[in-house]
This record gives C-alpha cells, sequence and structure tokens, in this order.
C-alpha cells in the first residue's frame, strides 16, 4: 500500500465519515482489495520456504514410512512418567491456580497485582482487587511481565571478567572493589533506577553509614526532568502530581497523554465519568497537543497546536480567566505578567468554550501538563491549578530523582579518576545516556565496575563484575506511602543462580563475611522493618499473623496523613512560564517514552514489541509521526525514511504520516534501537542521543530538520490489516444527542436467515463493549495474549499480515485527515455469532455451535483450509501459517496457561471467551451446587480492561449484567445487516462538545 | 484361455481378497481399545492396588484427592504413602526404599497408565460430583495386582457414556446427559 502516492487533499465530497487508513479515506484500489480478501496478499505469499525444507512429496513418503513403523511398534508404547510431588505443599494442588498478591515498581510508579501462579510457575498477572485505588486493574506493562520473568536471555549467574564465577567469590570480589575505593578516599557511586521502597531507602542510608565515599544515585531517564524543573519552580521542590480524575468535570490536557495504560487508576476514574447513566455530569476533556496522543484521541476537543507554545497559551488562559472569569490571581502575579489576548492557533470557539468551562467547573476542574512538554507549561500549569482551585489532583513532595546537572557532575568525577568503585543496578547508562563514547571513556577511569541487573545490557559490557539480579516476581520488597503499604513478596523461587539487588548491596555491610547485626537477608530486612513500623504497638495480634495477613492482601491501610498543604510561588512560577523555549527552525520534535517499551527495558519482550502502538498501529519500531500536510510537502510516504536532524546529531528514521499531528511537529519514541537482547537488537533507532542538554526541556527540541532520503522500508504495522467491509461498522454520538431521543439512525433491517434458530438450554454467552469507555490502552490485547498462549511472530510476519492477536482494537479515526474531530477505538474479536458465517463452510466441522452459544474451535480437527477466515466477515480468525510454537523450551514455554492448548503450524485459531474460564466457572458451581453468579466469570481481556468497557456474562439471564447493558439504546451490532447475529454488542462511542462550541477543534 | 477371462478368474478375486484384507487389517489394527487394554508397565515399586483399595478397602480419594477439588486426581506425594509406612511393614524392602526416597527428598517416577493427548482438557470434578465411580473408566481398580489399563481414553468411549449416562451413574440420578459439545473438553 506504501507504494501508492499520497491522496492529494480532501477534493471529493463523498468521503467515508470513518476511516483507519489515509488510503481507506480516499478508497485507493489498494485498499478496496484490502476489504475484500480475508488476509493480506502477503500472508498467502508462497515464496516462504517450509521451515523443514522438506518436499510435500518427501514428506507424504515419510508419513507413510513412519505409519508402518508405528503400526509395527505402537502396542504398549511408553505413556511416559508421572512424578508426584515427594512431599506436596499443602497449598499446592495440582492443576489449581494460586494467586499471590505482590507489587510491581516501573520507575517512580507502583502497580499492586496478583500474581496466578500453577505448579508453582507465574503464568498471569492482573491488577490486586484488594488495593482501593487500582480495584484489579493493571497497566498493559504490568501484564507482560510474565513473559520477562521467562526471558531467555537472562543472566543465569554471577561473572567475573567474562568467566563464571560462584556468589561468595562474586560477593567477594564486590566488596574487595569497594573497600579498594574507600581506602584510596575515592566514591563508590551506585547508579539506580527511582528507590521507592523504605526498606531500600533504610539500607543505603545504612551503606552511606558504613562506606565513607558512597553515593547513590536515583536516576529514571525516561521520567520527564522539564516536569520536575517545572515544579521546582512552581513548589520550590520536586513534587508529584497525581490527577483524581474522578473529581474532574473539566479536564484540559497541555500535551499529557494521562490515558496511556500507564495509570489503570486514571483510566478507570476518566471512563467512569463519562457512563451516561453516572450521577455526576460527564465530564470534558480539552487537548491541545502537538503530537497525535492516544489521550489526544479520546478528547472532546482537540487543537493541534506547537508544544513550545503551550506554556504563553496557559498563561494567556489564565490572563482570560481574571479578567474576563474574575477568577483571582496567586499571590506574587501580577496581571501584567500574563500575555494578552487569545493565541493565533486557536479558533475563537474553541478559546471562548474552553474559558467558559473551566470559569464554569472551577475547582471540578484540572489542567495537566504532558511530562515531555518544556518546564515552563508545566510551572504556567500549575498557576492556572492554583487559580482554579482544582481539587482534582493530589500534589505531593518526591523524592529527588537524578537529573541532567547531577548525571553530568557524575560522569565528571568519573572522568576526574575521582571514583574508585561504580555499581550500576538496574540502569543503562551506556544506551540511555545516548551518548556511548563519553560514558566509555568514563567508566574506564574507574578502577572497579560492577552491573547488577537481569539481561546483559549495553552497560554489563563496560563492567568487570555482572551480578544476576531476581526479577521481582523472585523477590521481596515493601513499599509506602504509609496510608497505604503494599508488599512485594516472590511467586516463585529464583529461577536461575541469582540474587536480589538488595540482598547484594545488604552483603556490603559485612566486611568479614560475618556482621552480626545485620540480618541474614533482605527478607528479614524488610519484616523488621514492619515489626518495628508497622505493627501497631500494643496489638493482640502477633506479628507472624499480621504480617501473614498484610501479604495476603498486598496491602495494608494506615494512617492517612493529610497531604501537606504545597503553597505556590507565584512568582517564580509564572517567571518560568514565560522562559518557553524558542520555536523557530522546520520543525519541533517531541521525544516520549515508548507506550510499550518504556525507556528500553521492555525492548526485550516480545509481547511489548508486537502489541500495537495505540496511535499509530505500528509494532516492531519506532516511526517517526510527522503531520499529514508537511509529508506532502516533503513528499514523503509511510515508510520513506528521513534523515533527522537537531543541533548537529543526525538519526535515519522511518516516517509515518499521523493524521491529527500539528503542523511542524515531529515526535519519536525512546527505548528503541538497542544493540542488545536477542529480541530488542535493532528494532527501531535510538532516540536517546536527541535529548537536550537543557533541564528545561529536553524531550522538546526545536529547530529540527528532516530530509527525505529517498530510500523505503516496510513498517509492520497493523492498521490496515482486517479491515471489515461495510459501514455503520463504529457508531458516535454526543450526550445531547443521546438525551434528546438518543435513538441510532442506521438501524438495518435484518436479511430473512435460511438456517434455523440456535438453541440455548442453559446458558447463551455474550459480551457488550462500550466504545465510550474503551481508551484504546492495548490491556486487553496483552490480558488476551498471557491468558490464551498467543504466540508471537516477529515483525517480518506482521508486515505480511499474520499476526495472532485474537483480539485487536481497531482505531478509526472520524472526519478531517489533518485534524480528525474525533477517533473511536473499537475492541474486535470473535462475535461468536448465533449463524455464524464461518460454521457453514467448514468442511470438517472443525468451528461450529455450542449449546451455550459459543463459536467453538476444536484445534485437533482443524486441517486448515481457511474457509471460515474466508467467510468471516468480522476478520478476526488467524491462522498459524508458520510454526510459531515449537520451538518455544524452557524456559518460555513456562508462561504458557496449561488450561489452553498450544497451537502448531496449519491451524486456524480465534477467540474463545475464554472458554476455560467458562468450564471451570461452571465446575465450580457444580461442585458447590449453585448456579453460576453474574460476573462470576470473567474472560481475560474484560479482566484486563482498567476502563471496565467489557462486560461478559449470560444473555439467557434476563436479570444479568450484559443483558441489561446489551438492550441500551446506545447498542448496536457490528454488520447487523449480515444476519450473522453476533454475540457481542457494541454501545456507541459518546462525545460531550462544549454547547456553541464548534465540534472538536 | 481369452487374457480376458484370466483376468476375470485370477485378478478380479485377487483384488478382492487384498481390499478385504486391507479393510480387515485396517480395521483390526485400528479398533478402539485395540492397544489400549491391558497395557500395564512395571512400576518402580510393587505398588498394589488390590491390597490397597481391595482388602483394605483404602478410599480411592485418600491418596487420589485432587479428584474432587481440581481437573486432575493425581497421584499421592510419598508423604501421603508415608502417613501409614512410618509404622506399617516397614521390614519390607519396597517400603525400605520408598522411606528412603522420601527421606532423601527424591522424587518417585511412576509409569503412566492412563494419558490424555494435549488437546484434551478432562476435569475429574464433575465426574466425581455426579457419582461416577472411579472404576467406570480405569477398570476394577481394587482387583490388579498390577495397575492395568481397562480401557482408551477414546472420544468415542466418552461420547458413548456423555450420550446415554445411566449405566455409569448411580440410582436415582437426575442427570440423563452430558456435554457433547467440542468446547467442553477442547479448548
Amino acid at each position: 500500500m506504501a507504494e501508492h502516492p499520497i491522496p492529494s487533499p480532501d477534493t471529493q465530497e463523498d468521503l467515508p465519515r470513518f476511516w483507519r487508513t489515509l488510503e481507506e479515506r480516499h478508497e485507493t484500489p489498494e485498499a478496496r482489495r484490502l476489504a475484500e480478501d480475508e488476509f493480506l496478499p502477503a500472508a498467502l505469499d508462497p515464496a516462504d520456504p517450509p521451515p523443514s525444507g522438506i518436499s510435500r512429496r518427501n514428506f507424504l513418503g515419510l508419513v507413510g514410512a513412519a505409519t508402518a513403523v508405528a503400526a509395527s511398534t505402537a502396542c504398549d508404547r511408553p505413556q511416559g512418567k508421572v512424578v508426584p510431588y515427594t512431599r506436596r505443599p499443602s497449598e499446592i494442588i495440582p492443576g489449581v491456580a494460586n494467586h499471590y498478591a505482590s507489587t510491581f515498581q516501573e520507575g517512580t510508579r507502583l502497580y499492586p497485582v496478583l500474581v496466578k501462579t500453577r505448579e508453582g510457575r507465574p503464568i498471569h498477572i492482573t491488577g490486586n482487587d484488594e488495593h482501593p485505588g487500582v480495584r484489579g486493574k493493571t497497566s498493559p506493562r504490568a501484564l507482560a511481565e510474565i513473559i520477562r520473568l521467562y526471558d531467555p536471555d537472562r543472566l543465569k549467574a554471577p561473572q567475573a571478567d567474562g568467566k563464571a564465577v560462584d556468589w561468595s567469590g562474586a560477593q567477594r570480589r564486590l566488596m574487595e572493589g569497594v573497600q579498594a575505593a574507600v581506602k584510596a578516599g575515592q566514591q563508590t557511586l551506585l547508579l539506580s533506577g527511582a528507590v521507592l521502597s523504605p526498606t531500600a531507602k533504610n539500607l543505603l542510608a545504612d551503606l552511606k553509614k558504613a562506606l565513607p565515599g558512597f553515593l547513590p544515585i536515583a536516576w529514571e531517564p525516561a521520567e520527564s526532568e522539564s516536569a520536575r524543573e517545572g515544579g521546582m519552580a512552581a513548589y520550590g521542590t520536586q513534587v508529584s502530581i497525581r490527577p483524581l480524575l474522578d473529581k474532574a468535570r473539566v479536564i484540559l490536557s497541555l500535551g499529557a497523554d494521562f490515558l496511556q495504560g500507564a495509570d489503570p487508576e486514571a483510566i478507570r476514574a476518566f471512563a467512569g465519568r463519562r457512563k451516561p447513566e453516572g450521577q455526576a455530569p460527564p465530564n470534558r476533556l480539552w487537548v491541545l497537543e502537538g503530537p497525535m496522543t492516544l489521550t489526544g484521541s479520546n478528547a472532546d476537543h482537540r487543537c493541534p497546536v506547537k508544544p513550545s507554545r503551550l506554556g504563553a497559551i496557559a498563561l494567556g488562559l489564565a490572563r482570560e480567566l481574571v479578567v474576563r472569569k474574575g477568577l483571582a490571581l496567586p499571590a506574587g502575579v501580577s496581571i501584567a505578567d500574563l500575555p494578552e489576548g487569545r493565541p493565533a492557533e486557536i479558533p475563537a470557539p474553541t478559546w471562548e468554550g474552553l474559558l467558559a468551562d473551566l470559569a464554569s467547573a472551577k475547582k471540578e476542574a484540572l489542567v495537566l501538563c504532558g511530562p515531555e512538554m518544556p518546564a515552563a507549561s508545566h510551572a504556567a500549569v500549575h498557576l492556572l491549578n492554583a487559580m482554579l482551585g482544582s481539587e482534582a489532583l493530589e500534589i505531593r513532595r518526591q523524592d529527588p530523582l537524578a537529573g541532567r546537572k547531577e548525571i553530568r557532575a557524575a560522569l565528571e568525577a568519573m572522568k576526574a579518576g575521582r571514583v574508585g568503585a561504580l555499581i550500576l543496578w538496574g540502569v543503562n547508562p551506556a544506551y540511555a545516556l545516548g551518548d556511548r563514547d563519553a560514558w566509555s571513556a568514563a567508566a574506564a577511569k574507574v578502577p572497579f565496575r560492577a552491573w547488577i541487573g537481569q539481561i546483559p545490557d549495553e552497560s554489563a559490557a563496560t563492567c568487570q563484575l555482572l551480578l544476576p539480579e531476581n526479577h521481582w516476581l523472585e523477590s521481596w520488597n515493601d513499599f509506602g506511602p504509609e496510608e497505604l503499604s503494599t508488599l512485594q513478596q516472590p511467586a516463585v523461587a529464583p529461577l536461575y543462580d541469582t540474587r536480589q539487588g538488595e540482598d547484594i548491596l545488604l552483603g556490603l555491610l559485612r566486611p568479614g563475611g560475618g556482621g552480626d547485626t545485620v540480618p541474614a537477608d533482605y527478607h528479614q530486612l524488610v519484616r523488621d522493618r514492619w515489626r518495628r513500623e508497622c505493627h501497631p504497638a500494643g496489638s493482640p495480634v502477633p506479628f507472624d499473623r499480621f504480617f501473614e495477613a498484610a501479604l495476603h492482601d498486598g496491602v495494608l491501610r494506615g494512617k492517612a496523613s493529610p497531604a501537606a498543604a504545597m503553597p505556590l510561588l507565584g512568582s517564580a512560577a509564572v517567571q518560568a512560564a514565560k522562559g518557553a523555549p524558542a520555536g523557530g527552525g522546520d520543525f519541533e520534535l517531541v521525544l516520549a517514552p515508548g507506550c510499550h517499551v518504556h525507556d528500553g527495558r521492555y525492548a526485550n519482550s516480545g509481547w511489548l514489541q508486537e502489541c500495537p502502538d495505540p496511535v499509530t498501529k505500528t509494532t516492531w519500531g519506532n516511526p517517526l509521526s510527522l503531520a499529514v500536510s508537511d509529508a506532502r510537502r516533503l513528499g514523503l510516504k509511510d515508510g520513506d525514511v528521513a534523515t533527522l536532524s537537531v543541533a548537529g546529531r543526525s538519526l535515519r528514521v522511518p516516517v509515518v504520516l499521523q493524521p491529527g499531528q500539528a503542523s511542524g511537529v515531529l515526535s519519536l519514541a525512546l527505548g528503541y534501537g538497542r544493540e542488545t537482547g536477542s529480541t530488542a537488537r535493532g528494532v527501531g533507532v535510538n532516540a536517546f542521543p536527541l535529548l537536550g542538554p537543557d533541564a528545561a526541556s529536553p524531550n522538546l527540541r526545536t529547530g529540527a530538520k528532516l530530509e527525505s532520503t529517498g530510500k523505503h522500508v516496510e513498517l509492520a504495522r497493523t492498521q490496515a490489516h482486517f479491515r471489515l467491509d461495510g459501514r455503520d461498522i463504529v457508531r458516535s454520538q454526543t450526550f445531547a444527542d443521546l438525551a434528546h431521543g438518543g435513538e441510532h439512525k442506521g438501524h438495518h433491517v435484518e436479511l430473512h436467515t435460511l438456517y434455523p434458530d440456535q438453541e440455548f438450554p442453559d446458558h447463551k454467552w455474550g459480551m457488550v463493549i462500550d466504545l465510550n469507555a474503551c481508551v484504546g490502552c492495548s490491556g486487553c490485547v496483552l490480558a488476551c495474549q498471557s491468558e490464551n498462549n498467543i504466540p508471537v511472530v516477529g515483525p517480518e510476519q506482521v508486515a505480511k499480515g499474520r499476526e495472532m492477536h485474537w483480539i485487536r482494537i481497531d482505531r478509526y479515526y472520524e472526519g478531517d485527515e489533518e485534524n480528525p474531530s474525533g477517533t473511536v477505538h473499537q475492541p474486535m474479536l470473535c462475535q461468536h455469532c448465533d449463524h455464524a458465517p464461518c460454521e457453514n463452510v467448514c468442511p470438517v466441522n472443525a468451528t461450529n455451535h455450542s449449546p451455550d452459544g459459543l463459536n467453538q474451535m476444536a484445534y485437533n480437527r482443524c486441517v486448515g483450509t481457511r474457509y471460515c477466515a474466508n467467510n468471516c466477515p468480522y476478520k478476526v480468525r488467524r491462522f498459524n501459517f508458520l510454526e510459531y510454537t515449537a520451538d518455544k523450551t524452557e524456559p518460555e514455554s513456562l508462561a504458557y496457561n496449561p488450561e489452553v492448548t498450544v497451537r502448531p503450524r496449519g491451524v486456524m485459531e480465534k477467540c474463545t471467551f475464554c472458554v476455560q474460564r467458562i468450564q471451570d466457572g461452571k465446575v465450580r458451581a457444580k461442585g458447590e451446587d449453585r448456579p453460576l453468579r453474574d460476573g462470576e466469570i470473567v474472560p481475560a481481556c474484560a479482566a484486563g480492561c482498567p476502563a471496565e468497557a467489557i462486560v461478559f456474562g449470560d444473555l439467557k439471564d434476563p436479570k444479568s449484567r450484559v443483558s441489561r447493558l446489551a438492550a441500551d439504546r446506545r447498542g448496536y451490532k457490528v454488520l447487523e445487516e449480515l444476519g450473522a447475529r453476533p454475540a457481542i454488542t457494541y454501545l456507541a462511542d459518546l462525545r460531550n462538545p462544549a454547547q456553541g462550541g464548534h465540534h472538536a477543534g | 484361455m481369452h487374457p480376458f477371462d484370466r483376468a476375470i478368474r485370477l485378478v478380479l478375486p485377487m483384488g478382492a481378497v487384498a481390499v478385504m484384507a486391507t479393510v480387515l487389517s485396517v480395521g483390526w489394527f485400528t479398533q478402539p481399545d485395540r492397544f489400549a487394554r491391558g497395557y500395564a508397565p512395571e512400576q518402580p515399586l510393587p505398588f498394589s492396588h488390590q491390597l490397597h483399595a481391595g482388602t483394605l478397602r483404602i478410599q480411592c480419594l485418600y491418596c487420589h484427592s485432587g479428584a474432587e477439588r481440581s481437573r486432575h486426581a493425581g497421584v499421592p506425594s510419598t508423604t501421603t504413602c508415608m502417613d501409614c509406612h512410618k509404622v506399617t511393614k516397614t521390614d519390607r524392602p519396597a517400603i525400605q526404599q520408598l522411606t528412603r526416597l522420601h527421606n532423601e527428598g527424591k522424587p518417585l517416577a511412576w509409569n503412566r497408565v492412563h494419558t490424555l493427548p494435549d488437546h484434551v482438557f478432562f476435569d475429574h470434578r464433575p465426574h466425581v460430583k455426579a457419582g461416577v465411580a472411579c472404576q467406570t473408566c480405569h477398570g476394577e481398580v481394587q482387583t490388579m495386582q498390577v495397575l492395568t489399563r481397562e480401557m482408551g481414553m477414546r472420544m468415542a468411549n466418552c461420547l458413548a457414556c456423555h450420550r446415554d449416562p445411566h449405566q455409569a451413574l448411580p440410582k436415582g440420578s437426575k442427570i440423563t446427559k452430558a456435554a457433547e459439545h467440542c468446547a467442553a473438553c477442547h479448548r
């Protein structure tokens, strides 16, 4: 498709309202063909050699011979062994899953989770339902941690100078290195990620006391420094902002992508306040941003602007709110500091509507600033929130993280020979500093270098001592804050000869190897702190019982300490807000952490690499997004390689045309272009070298240049795959429409059917998907991948349209291609039709209907004719074109769910509504002599959806939640006119545009 | 003789015999329990179900307790054996061998007698709940010195009972039919 020239700007009258790609919008012949075929033409490419290299004829011959041999020896063939536990742990019943509460830390975020284990191995992660914040939900990246535990690239034993050593030798070597530095009067530098655990903080404090010159630096390369700078200016200290979206009626995002998946609480609260049946009035989301973000795609009004202008726009809003709406300015700010007039890039109706909305909502208004935006805009946003008196956010002091200044100073100290020992713990400066040579030169001056981590990375190559660390699913830890502590406990014993990072550092407290005052291990240290600080004094419950209960729940409620009031430093904030980076140059470049790979730490995870970016729908890479108009001007099309240069640094990167992207704005994801890791190596380009030196705006660069190289690459992009052919696939209306009658116009008369109606004696499983709640975060995709053993196929296969995800999220833009007036995210999965077109054409009856309404798929019966996929109007059937699973051995195969068949080559598969969970639920209910309860069976996608957009249940029970929702007036079936009678009802998307405000920008 | 006559008199009967032989041999080889019945591999310890389940009348679920709570009935851990054999028959070499394994924490690897393909997800729980006797599928285990397979775990055998379960069910059971759809066992 990329071979076609880009269609010219809208000239035709009759353009489709909803579209996924520019080609679909203009209905190029290629796009038309993709709608008609069930797979991409490349998927059926016969050029693929059979992996074994055996011809069909030889294969048949071998089968014949093998059958003959088998027939003659088949009698009493050995059936393998049954090896029971010698001593079965009382909590393990083979075949029954256990769940353990734990906590996953990612940078400065914590995710309380439940880990499902089978026979002692973790196989699935969900949020901890005991935690009042996340309530059973978690981020897509936390879900994908399962595959990282079983990463075959993990270092399996300590190494010194490239040779394997045992732990006592490794610990001794570490001690000697550090002691040498202490003796020489040099620094011992510990470069780590954010340390959030109170026990770990105590440990570092103890190390500081014990080792003169010990200097811990916490560094998170993906956490925005400009946000910290802005917060410093406004509050005089590093702060963290937590949005409380359930209290927000009007939300203004200045480039903030808070719906991207990293914050399940935000998604739940945002979606929760948009339910039409809710008590509180629905919220309205205004987005002013440069790149098209997932949050922008969920906006009621979105206006593309250059990010460098956001500070000035926010100050302009502040002025207008004072002058025209009578809001008071915070102390120390004079009206003369604020710019006058409406910014030229914002249309008058949008500006007026936004002002009116903010002024009327006041404390129910919330302004959020994107972490990547310059410090000036952060300061201006703090000012706005203070003026509005917003109650929809919580500002707290944050432990300082190292910024550019501290890192630069550390590098200087290393270069000057002031550092005698360097310990890297879970950080990768050789990659994330963006300057390999500077790092290598500095590291070479340090006599002793140790690395603590899981997968040897670019930085490990610069260290002498490699200490393999436990995965967090093998570790102990505890986290604050005091009013809601969470615990991390191992869900599995360490798979390899690894130790927890904290345990390795604990060894440094025992100079002679003994040390009687030092606890035996970190677990003991955590318990000791809990005994001291968390166990209520005088409690009748003994500590062991108390700790066990806390471990069981994973959370412990403590005394709520009201957040200390944070007074805004008005004049400092406004001064900072005016210091916006100068615009100018051809382009502004936004560098944000990759949606799935974050700062590169997840780059070796196949699940995350293959999960499409929610907006660009790219997998396996980080192409540069640019506006459609800019691409036309430069003669670039999707997949063309361009040279991007900023301040003397340049790299070659393929581009994608992004509808909604502001003209003159480029965006590129960090975390790609890794050089180590069998999965991560060579995927995408490393954007870290482009980060700016200025702490006020490292992630936003102005003066970027873009030039075409004339080269073209094939992108592994799923947005054009599996196009549905028909009208009225997505529906979107406004709250006002809904209030005035609401019945959607496009009702279809169903075609007469020749088939008898299905009968459902007991249950009829069905699903309702609320397009209004779905924000498109992809949590369902990863939850399904983990639950149903979905293989990872790799970029070449994805480019051919052979990705295997059972649930995909189709992203439809609405209207204009420069600034779509709306975007709808539609999860698409097997619809379990009553009159399923796939069932009628299967020559071997491998797919047929179950008496409880499932469109079931018997893999062992499937012969791979693919007729079913050909006949499926929803294009949700996936075919194993190649052998994606047979080469998976331990440890990777340990991630498989033992309740689901692992499918081989030549077999068709698709969503089963998690039939393994249905069967288990039924059997449990039967065992307890009771009927199934509504909501008892939850498929993985519904459990993984932070927005609670997916509801599953029994349509035969008129009182069930799913039955009531399916009868909602927003409900419709996709391609209803075909008469397939799908079991999934979609609820139309709802928008909440401002009265009189020009709809969506 | 005309060549055509020879063809009719010789080739045709020979062909018919060959076809018959093929049909019969394929049929014989593929008859449902042809390879299943009588499979009795030697076990690492000479455990006798006849003694334990027959003479001593220990309940099946005492050792195979998973059948009520899990898909898998399970094979007991050696701890379960040692519940009795700490004191019972400690003079027998087999029990001494068992004790040694148990004390060393080494697993006891039995030879599997009943097996199912990977794409079959049989669940013991509803069968036990419905009152289906273990012997229905596993044979008269309480009479077996060496555990011997009585029935092949084949879909035809499953379906025969699911379609007409009354023989396998206790008297007075209200169940008249069991699941026959694919997803009941395949997923």
